[in-house]
């Protein structure tokens, strides 16, 4: 192949590297305003009163909104109804601290900050609920209308209780897993204005622009060809810039004044506001024979969703199916809740509820092994999928199952690693390795996702792509560039991506689920195949040979076996002299079926990534510190269109593993966030990486995927957890079942254990 | 708020223009230069992605007020590229995939640019060192590593 596969650099570093990439506050408008929003100070209340006047007065304040001012529908909501539970601005209730109460459009942001003190807001506070198993119970105060419990997803397989009969051990567990905070680097912000025909735009960043178009319509009562949202360059997402988090704020203002606004949230606020990853409570049975092969799995996840929806529901449906782990397993029941809760909205964030299982299905397997005295990559080995192999909601795996190939690679690394850990042997401290598993189902789960793409072949042979895919850093642009250039024939300079602005590009689907090579990869593909094969129907009939005698060869039509041969650019305007524009549309939409809502069964996925990682960790008896020395990432992504690219999310993926098994920890306390800032909220940073660091791409063709290829985003971290935890079991005989595992935390279990042994 | 004269010197060029005494030197590269490649992540301090280099030396730019600056010789992104010539480290941050979302990268840019200037052979140790207040949440820090090594080795030829 020509580009696909290759490490091409990426096609906007350039600009990154000299500071000329805009990203959303660096835009400046003449007559711009600056945007401020009241937000609720207390968890859960009913709104009396709220009194703009003292605001209204003020000198260079241009609105004050409230609820009252919305044209048109006062919730947002991306999972759509009955999920699009979320005011834009709070009407009867507030529900978390940090719900927006009222919006300030000012001339400067001392203004706009000097305005929303002057709100007065009369609350009538209620009793807040923060805890997931108090809000489920009988009588709880009710967060919203329609009650707690926004989702309960089943799967069921077989007959568990006979499965648990038959098996030869059990074993129980369970897990707590936190909040974690995306912590991208760029906080939200945006602008809006709107023009003199009324046609609002934004500039902002956002995962998802075609979404954030939608929300904004319905909540200014607009048509949607009248919002045109163009996503700026975004500086990381995680999950969390799916929301709506400025976008409505703005695009309410600049109606309402007819000046451009601008919004960005401070530190603070981003961590307030952008949707954290849910905190889960796990209760997890496993029966096995005495060989160590899975019998029946029985687990409950409880999943803290806060006071919103946003995409709750979605990620414990996606937990519940991985709930397995990758393994084959007969019995199968899986409840899996969303409930409501005074506390900050949790949403999407990198794994989408898979990273939580996947500690709870490590430990288990961890434990079996243990005590069926197994090999832990054995045990693996012995129950993991096959092609054929058929998942807990009934889908047949039939090709590209990399796990295998994955877990084979490791064993022999972590074979050197012990014998390493074997030779460090220190009084006060203790070496361990550890292995993690995951499968992550590429796309949404069971419900449409659709991308589309247009091509446009231009007279010299440079292209233009259309592509809906918001870039968010992890590198889509350069890999759909990639594949326009090969099924194009020509080179990456050539090819020109207008990327993510609804104005001009088709609808696409977010960014998440790890889904944009599959799925905006194939839609490109499509269209670049379409805008061709306009190319290729001329070349036949002028050569007179038949169109699939055709190829592409170094910028060139070629004929097979004849030599015959036209540089593209030749047969570009050979068709334009004839009339004929070469133009291609495309789109892509996974191939799954809905889950049942009985029994989970379904094809949730057109393709599963798989992945098994290692770490090898130090532990600090007299502190409790854990120092990670070395890790090794075993990716299947079908085919990596971008090795560099794929490296990179992997190397990424491993720091945010690390820290959400041993570093990031979010406190919040009765409501309130105690973790403001990225002096609290502690992420890793270049020394908390080993230096001993290794990423292997394991390519297990994916035959629907473009080129092969699967996706990377998420697999990339999910596994990284569960290895350090269970390295540092390994090392000290502790298993940490509520994370992060920080050195208090651990030094307690053991010197807990030393007690209960002692 | 009353005003202040300030002189300094960005990126080869003297500026002079009134600024606020109580406005940090970010806000001011930010908002009354228009040199925004200058990233505010924080504004505390926490992450790095305001560095800058002062008289040679990395500071954070968000926790610096303006007329600390005064007299001062100062370098941002928009700077390291010299007659359109990109700076080896630059080129590196490019060549080894050490750029993804980009927030974080004028920072480290800045931050090596620093280290190399005191101290052009670096160890890997003390790259990871220099750049440990420079948070990024992409990379894993390793190919941001990488080219801070080879910048190093092809500056010193």
């Amino acid at each position: 192949m020509n580009v696909v596969g290759k490490r091409i650099k990426r096609v906007d570093a350039l600009e990154k590297v000299t500071g000329k990439a805009l990203f959303a506050d660096d835009l400046r408008f003449g007559g711009m305003l600056y945007a401020k929003v009241l937000r609720s100070p207390v968890p859960h209340a009913e709104i009396k009163k709220v009194d703009t006047s003292r605001a209204k007065e003020l000198k260079g304040v241009r609105a004050v909104l409230t609820a009252r001012d919305i044209p048109g529908e006062n919730r947002i909501g991306t999972l759509g109804a009955p999920f699009r539970d979320q005011p834009v601005l709070a009407d009867d209730k507030v529900r978390h601290v940090g719900d927006p109460v009222a919006l300030v459009a000012a001339d400067s942001k001392e203004i706009a900050e000097e305005a929303i003190k002057l709100i007065g807001v009369e609350y009538k506070e209620l009793t807040p609920v923060f805890e997931p198993l108090e809000v489920m119970r009988e009588g709880a105060p009710r967060i919203h209308q329609a009650g707690n419990i926004v989702g309960h997803r089943k799967i069921r397989r077989g007959d568990v209780k006979q499965g648990f009969a038959r098996a030869d051990v059990i074993i129980e567990g369970t897990y707590k897993t936190p909040f974690q905070e995306h912590a991208f680097m760029e906080p939200e912000a945006g602008v809006a204005k709107v023009d003199e025909n009324g046609n609002v735009t934004v500039w902002a960043c956002t995962q998802f622009p075609s979404n954030v178009r939608e929300e904004i319509a319905r909540v200014l009562g607009l048509s949607l060809n009248k919002v045109r949202v163009i996503q700026t360059v975004t500086g990381g997402g995680f999950g969390a810039k799916l929301d709506i988090s400025v976008h409505c704020h703005i695009a309410l203002l600049t109606l309402n004044t007819g000046r451009p606004v601008k919004l960005v949230y401070d530190r603070p606020e981003s961590i307030m506001l952008s949707t954290k990853r849910h905190p889960f409570i796990i209760k997890y049975k496993t029966g096995a024979t005495k060989e160590g092969k899975l019998l029946a799995v029985e687990v409950e996840l409880i999943g803290n969703t806060g006071a919103y929806a946003s995409y709750g529901p979605a990620v414990l449906t996606r937990a519940a199916v991985h709930t397995t782990g990758p393994y084959n397993v007969p019995n199968v029941k899986i409840d899996a809740y969303t409930v409501y809760t005074n506390n900050p909205i949790c949403g999407a964030m990198r794994g989408f509820g898979v990273p939580q299982v996947a500690i709870a299905h490590e430990a288990q397997m961890d434990k079996l092994a243990e005590k069926l005295g197994l090999d832990s990559i054995e045990i693996r080995l012995k129950n993991a999928f096959d092609a054929g192999s058929r998942t807990a909601t009934g889908q047949f795996l039939t090709h590209s199952v990399g796990i295998k190939k994955t877990l084979q690679e490791a064993q022999k690394v972590a074979a050197e690693w012990k014998r390493d850990v074997l030779r460090n042997k220190e009084p006060t401290k203790r070496q361990g390795v550890g292995v993690g598993v995951m499968w992550y189902g590429i796309g949404n789960t069971g419900r449409p996702n659709p991308a589309g793409a247009f091509v446009e072949l231009l007279g010299d042979g440079s292209a233009t792509v259309l592509s809906g895919c918001a870039e968010i850093g992890q590198g889509s642009d350069t890999i759909l560039a990639q594949i326009a250039t090969e099924e194009l024939g020509t080179q990456v300079e050539n090819i020109r991506l207008v990327t993510a602005d609804t104005g001009v590009t088709p609808w696409c689907r977010a960014t998440s689920a790890s889904g944009q090579t599959y799925i905006s990869g194939n839609a490109v593909r499509l269209a670049a195949i379409n805008a061709r094969e306009t190319l290729f129907q001329q070349v036949a009939v002028d050569f007179k040979v038949k169109k699939d005698q055709l190829y592409l060869d170094n910028g060139a039509i070629c004929v097979e076996d004849t030599g015959q041969k036209i540089p593209i650019a030749e047969a570009i305007k050979r068709c334009r002299s004839l009339g004929i524009l070469t133009l291609g549309s495309g789109w892509f939409n996974p191939q799954t079926t809905p889950l049942d809502p009985e029994t989970g069964e379904g094809n949730p996925y057109a393709t599963y990534s798989f992945a098994t990682h290692l770490a090898q960790v130090e532990v600090d008896l007299e502190t409790g510190e854990v120092r990670v020395l070395k890790m090794a990432a075993f990716n299947d992504v079908g085919k990596a269109i971008n090795p560099a690219g794929v490296e990179g999310q992997l190397e990424g993926g491993l720091a945010m593993g690390l820290g959400c098994a041993l570093m990031e920890e979010f406190v919040v306390e009765k409501g309130i966030i105690q973790t403001p800032n990225l002096a609290q909220y502690l992420i890793p940073t270049s020394l908390d990486m080993p230096e001993d660091m290794s990423v292997n791409i394991i390519e297990e063709s994916e035959p629907s995927g473009p080129f092969g290829a699967k996706g990377v985003g998420e697999p990339a971290s999910v596994p990284t957890a569960p290895a350090i935890l269970s390295a540092i079991y390994d090392a000290v005989g502790t298993r940490i079942t509520e994370l992060p595992a920080t050195s208090e935390r651990l030094l307690e279990a053991i010197k807990g254990k030393s007690l209960e042994e002692g | 708020m009353e005003k202040t004269r300030a002189k300094f010197r960005v990126n080869s060029q003297d500026i002079e223009l009134d600024v606020d005494p109580m406005t940090t030197l970010l806000d001011v590269l930010r908002e009354q230069l228009g040199l925004t490649g200058t990233k505010k992540g924080c504004d505390a301090g926490d992450c790095g992605a305001c560095t800058v280099v002062m008289d040679g030396k990395a500071i954070l730019s968000c926790l610096t007020p303006v007329l600390q600056a005064a007299g001062k010789e100062i370098v941002t992104v928009e700077g390291l590229a010299q007659e359109g010539r990109l700076h080896p480290l630059q080129e590196a941050f490019i060549e080894c995939g050490a750029v993804q979302c980009g927030f974080c990268t004028p920072g480290m840019l800045l931050s090596a640019k620093a280290l190399l200037e005191q101290n052009p052979s670096p160890t890997q140790e003390e790259v990871r060192v220099t750049i440990s207040g420079n948070l990024c949440r992409c990379t894993g820090y390793k190919k941001i590593i990488d080219a801070i090594m080879l910048a190093s080795n092809r500056m010193k030829k």
